[in-house]
């Protein structure tokens, strides 16, 4: 890779042109990450007077704590579903509208509004939609037979939030192949028509391939935002409930915290999600640039 | 091994018509170029024949078959297109095979075939790499490659040199030219390029404006344009197109007899002659504004002394004339094209323009 070399004659400059940003992402990304780790060691008292250095207690206790490893299972659920979900959904209107020639702007925009809506706000809507006694899905559903009360069912309550989540994230994916699918040039698309390939296979064998790298860039994306960006989400919508059902790593991270007060705890689940994350993006750094090259 | 035949071809988008009524026949095995500037429909017409662009009416016959509705798969062509468009998370192998699998096409036949366009276009070596891993003219070759496996009725060429740098493109042209021969497939040729059309044609189609303005061989085109534009655009450097007025002072103007309706006459270059021949020939007064020497021949640019206009003459070697110099240039009566410039056309005995 070329990169612009600027000299600098003074050795101090650089450093004072870097230090605002140097200090931003010390004070509120570096700190707080390391007082994170730092109260995992840690035990403290009730009242807050004291706490104690545990080693690796806090993890410990974690790992054999049933309600973690739920937790953990319901996360993997949640975070594939909304992943694939969000995914397959958003390829197919991107497909569909990169087909559609005069009105594509009306649509692309149309499409990209859920991603303004606040998580939030995401969560307290599809509340609304789905609350088994004042919502218009349940109503409906009743109709068809189908008693819904994610409030008693569990599994209705993790299709509720993978919903809603996948939702929000369709605009977001949509976009990104939008833009892949026009990076794809048509001739390739009219050579292949030309070798006899229908429209399916065409897509298949050769759009989807060069697609690839959008499709990875947003796999890491998406499991991303799942695991750690749908905490509004869960809280406005079922709360992690019902029986823990869709009580997620992230969102258990908050409970047991801030509600629970089990500051030791939090801190360390904090941590083992904080590797989770360097891991996905060493993967996506790694990967993107190699792998998916064609 | 095929005709095409297009009968009455047209295309509008929307209300502006590209292409306004082509009639075409190609005969089987041979090479047909489409010239003409951008823009002129030559593309578009390429892309009808293909199947990928709609037909707005006429008709298109591939080897007898009305072909109007039917899918680009279905024409039994093969394509090159200027970006090459080779699928470039495929070796080279595999977009060769891939018209070929899509088709059903047995194992051993693949291998073939393959094996025998690789041999024909050398490149053997690089049936297992990427497209990126191939320089231009390499890329050239996989894209000729996998037209050739196809073993189609008709070959299309969608000004397939272009992206190449001057010295691989006149490489390119032979060897597109040998193949061609040798294969004895039914070709349509597009190009901008007037050199490469001249050299690459059986026959060629000059179109302007989405309309034909000549159909020939490139001999035809060249020594007797149809129409102002074939004169202004065949050529280099292009023919002089002079007023009548221009010459009617110079001596040996009453011998010319011009046709009726003539007011505009074109002159090639290197029938501009600076020695008087024998033969009686119009001579004409003229100022040297430039000589460039370009090898074996120099251009020289004049003003002609009545009316002030710029001519450029091609003279063998290199002259000794200083610019600014007076010279009388010669021109033999039988190498002036007579036009008239209201309807574009020849005025000695009509040429055909389809």
């Amino acid at each position: 890779m070329q990169t612009k070399r600027t000299i600098f004659p003074n050795k101090l400059l650089p450093y004072i042109l870097l230090a605002p940003q140097l200090a931003v992402t010390l004070i509120f990304f570096i700190w707080p990450a390391m007082q994170a780790v730092k109260s995992s060691f840690e035990r403290e008292d009730p009242f807050g007077f004291k706490t104690t250095f545990i080693w690796f207690d806090n993890y410990k206790r974690l790992f054999a704590d049933p309600s973690y490893i739920n937790a953990a299972g319901n996360t993997f659920v949640f975070a594939i579903s909304v992943t694939v979900f969000s995914m397959s959904l958003s390829l197919l209107l991107a497909v569909a509208v990169n087909r559609v020639l005069r009105t594509n702007r009306l649509y692309t925009t149309l499409l990209v509004w859920p991603y303004a809506v606040a998580p939030v706000v995401v969560g307290i809507l599809w509340w609304f939609m789905f609350n088994p006694s004042i919502g218009i899905a349940p109503y409906l559903l009743r109709g068809l037979g189908v008693s819904w009360n994610h409030r008693i069912d569990g599994s209705q309550a993790m299709l509720l939030v993978i919903i809603a989540a996948s939702w929000k994230q369709i605009s977001y994916n949509f976009l990104f192949f939008v833009a892949g699918l026009q990076s794809v040039p048509q001739s390739l698309t009219e050579a292949a028509a030309i070798d006899g390939a229908g429209p399916f296979k065409r897509f298949w064998t050769i759009v989807f391939p060069l697609l690839s790298p959008t499709t990875f860039f947003l796999l890491i994306v998406n499991i991303n935002y799942a695991m750690f960006d749908t905490f509004g989400i869960i809280d406005a919508t079922t709360a992690g409930g019902p029986a823990q059902a869709t009580n997620i790593l992230v969102y258990k991270v908050y409970a047991d915290g801030f509600l629970g007060l089990n500051i030791g705890s939090s801190a360390a689940q904090s941590v083992v999600l904080m590797l989770i994350v360097i891991v996905l993006t060493a993967i996506q750094f790694r990967y993107v640039e190699r792998r998916v090259q064609y | 091994m095929a005709t095409i035949n297009l009968v009455d071809l047209k295309k509008n988008y929307g209300s502006v018509p590209a292409v306004k009524g082509i009639n075409l026949s190609v005969k089987d095995g041979e090479l047909i170029v489409l010239v003409g500037p951008s823009g002129c429909g030559k593309s578009t017409l390429l892309r009808m024949v293909a199947g990928l662009e709609s037909v707005t009416s006429g008709r298109i016959e591939i080897a007898g078959r009305d072909v109007v509705k039917a899918e680009p798969a279905e024409r039994d062509i093969a394509m090159v297109f200027q970006n090459y468009a080779l699928y470039p998370h495929m070796t080279v192998r595999g977009n060769l095979e891939y018209g070929l699998k899509n088709r059903g096409t047995p194992r051993e036949e693949i291998d073939r075939r393959v094996k025998e366009a690789a041999d024909i276009l050398e490149i053997g070596p690089m049936l297992d790499r990427k497209p990126r891993q191939l320089s231009g003219g390499q890329r050239q070759r996989v894209a000729m490659g996998r037209a050739i496996v196809r073993e189609p009725a008709a070959f299309l060429f969608d000004e397939p040199l272009s992206n190449l740098d001057a010295k691989l493109r006149v490489q390119m042209r032979v060897e597109i030219r040998k193949l061609q021969r040798r294969l004895k497939t039914t070709s349509l040729y597009v190009t901008h390029d007037q050199l490469e059309a001249m050299t690459l044609a059986d026959r060629l189609v000059v179109m302007n404006n989405g309309l034909v303005e000549q159909l020939g061989t490139p001999t035809e085109v060249y020594d007797r344009p149809a129409t102002l534009f074939v004169a202004g655009f065949i050529g280099s450097p292009p023919m002089n197109l002079l007023p009548v007025s221009a010459l009617d002072a110079a001596s040996g103007f009453d011998i010319l007899g011009l046709p009726p309706g003539t007011d505009v006459v074109g002159i090639r270059p290197d029938h501009l002659t600076l020695e008087s021949s024998d033969e009686p020939s119009l001579a004409l007064p003229a100022t040297v504004e430039l000589l460039e020497p370009i090898g074996g021949e120099s251009h020289l640019h004049a003003r002609l002394k009545n009316g002030d206009h710029a001519v450029i003459l091609s003279v063998p070697g290199r002259p000794e004339i200083e610019e600014g110099a007076t010279i009388t240039i010669h021109v033999k009566p039988a190498d002036l094209h007579p036009f008239n410039r209201e309807s574009g056309r020849r005025t000695d005995t009509a040429v055909a323009n389809p």
